[in-house]
């Protein structure tokens, strides 16, 4: 288990500072993430079913101007960590498990946006740090306090993916006999549903005109062809 | 005579009789990916782009003078991380002119930096968030549910492959042509590129919600025709979502409501054979 949480760790560290601080090549989008942290764990599968119903929730929300989205990479992460460790440790397994995980990930990712939004308020300390360095003539110092950024964005991941962590450990044994039963009849159907949750959002919010027709008119003629083919 | 002059008066003036050398420009190119380290709410980039331009300056200027011209741009930035190598480029390119004293920018440095920063943010926001990422994304995602594990690597593959070409062309572009750069992005008419994307987008994530719904109701033996009843639910949300109710909300909606109607199923199965076997 503490191995399990240490790689978890790592590409929680990792994903989260290429979601803003450095190079935003997306490897912190929840298809990517997922599947890393399960594959690093052993279960690529898992983080598969994870990152394709993650990917496309919160996609709509652009990080625009001071606007922080939900973070959805460690929601990823965490739920497919969650889902593998906690699949050795009861002895259980199934897509009930992984959907339980999935959304107290949801909830507690929640957190996340709060401590991103620390981050960047911390961050404003080192703008004028920069300033001082450079009224007292050291550019070095002033290279090294836009570099002590990338510790807030860390720390920033580390704490939200320490509490899906701890949350989930916590929450989901004692939820799991609940639900298990009752969620095995719809399951399937919650699988299906939350991707296309994310689809309507990015529908609903996306600026193209008659997006709507579009989509009905691809959705639509997709669905005839696979239905004659 | 007149390049000894201008040898010793840039030396007097704090000001390095040079250019900006390939190898200098490359380094800055790859500061740039550290943009936003020290993101924050009072300058958001603005000390990341110091960081990025202090080597190009430090190659320009010395002493006083260069404390004096990295003050200027410490200050409040915000672009789109993808298009700030193009600003980066031509602010390095005006900064060069000017400590080579050849010719004086007809706008401030500083002034052009904060003129093009808002509309290239706009068009960048609009190109790869809004458009470029949830196209991939479709594409990808296609992949993922057929069950193919390479769908993160083709993922990440198809979208960096504009990025990577936006950041590196344009901050060569940037460069070169200085405040005329500007020109260089209207030529490419990227907010149509962004009109375009999005569209594209939204037929993607058309043809991969009906290719999902399919495969799901031929899994469970259920008639297709059911599956064209899913775009009500789909536009009610869109539409409920455009109003600005929460994504987490939307969820726990939909999720409670399947799992109701789970149980409500199973009970409804089990009171019918109960009956049946009674009738």
């Amino acid at each position: 288990m503490i191995s399990g949480l240490t790689i978890g760790a790592l590409i929680a560290l990792m994903c989260g500072l290429d979601r803003v601080a450095i190079l935003q090549v997306m490897v912190s989008r929840p298809i990517v993430a997922a599947p890393l942290t399960a594959f690093l764990l052993g279960e690529p599968l898992v983080g598969l079913q994870i990152g394709v119903m993650v990917e496309l929730l919160w996609l709509a929300r652009l990080p625009v101007g001071a606007a922080v989205p939900p973070d959805d990479t460690q929601v990823a992460i965490g739920s497919s960590a969650l889902a593998i460790i906690l699949a050795q440790r009861l002895d259980t397994s199934g897509i009930e498990l992984i959907l339980l995980c999935l959304l107290v990930a949801v909830l507690l990712g929640k957190v996340g946006q709060y401590f991103d939004h620390f981050a960047r308020q911390h961050n404003v300390r080192l703008a004028k740090q920069v300033d001082d360095a450079l009224e007292r003539g050291s550019l070095l110092r002033a290279e090294l306090q836009h570099l002590r950024g990338l510790g807030s964005f860390s720390l920033a991941a580390i704490v939200t993916y320490a509490t899906i962590m701890t949350g989930g450990l916590l929450l989901v044994p004692l939820l799991l006999p609940l639900v298990q039963q009752p969620l095995s009849y719809s399951s399937s159907w919650v699988q299906l549903a939350l991707p296309l949750v994310g689809i309507a959002v990015i529908l609903g919010t996306i600026n193209v005109s008659r997006a709507i027709t579009l989509f009905c008119a691809s959705f639509g003629m997709s669905f005839l062809l696979m239905w004659l083919v | 005579m007149c390049l000894f002059w201008h040898v010793i008066f840039a030396d007097v003036a704090g000001v390095k009789m040079t250019t900006i050398p390939r190898k200098t420009r490359l380094y800055i190119w790859f500061r740039l990916l550290l943009l936003q380290a020290s993101w924050n709410f009072e300058r958001f980039q603005g000390v990341g782009f110091f960081y990025a331009l202090l080597p190009g300056l430090r190659k320009l200027y010395r002493k006083e003078k260069l404390l004096e011209v990295s003050k200027r741009y410490t200050g409040y930035f915000n672009t789109h991380v993808y298009l700030a190598p193009m600003v980066a480029g031509a602010v390095l390119k005006l900064e060069e002119e000017r400590a080579a004293g050849t010719s004086e920018p007809q706008v401030e440095i500083a002034d052009f930096k904060e003129m093009v920063a808002a509309p290239y943010a706009a068009i960048g926001d609009a190109l790869f968030w809004g458009g470029l990422r949830p196209l991939v994304a479709g594409i990808a995602l296609f992949f993922a549910v057929k069950g193919i594990f390479w769908a993160p690597v083709i993922f990440v593959v198809a979208y960096n492959l504009v990025p990577a070409w936006f950041r590196t062309v344009f901050f060569v572009h940037g460069y070169r042509r200085g405040m005329r750069s500007v020109e260089f992005i209207q030529q490419h008419k990227l907010p149509d590129w962004a009109i375009h994307t999005k569209e594209a987008a939204v037929v993607v994530l058309g043809g991969l919600s009906a290719f999902m719904v399919f495969s799901h109701l031929t899994q469970q033996q259920l008639p297709s025709w059911l599956g064209m009843l899913t775009l009500i639910p789909m536009v009610m949300l869109g539409l409920v979502a455009r109003k600005g109710v929460s994504t987490v909300l939307l969820i726990f909606i939909t999720v409670g409501s399947i799992f109701l109607l789970g149980v409500f199923w199973v009970d409804m199965t089990k009171l019918i054979t109960l009956l049946g076997m009674e009738l």
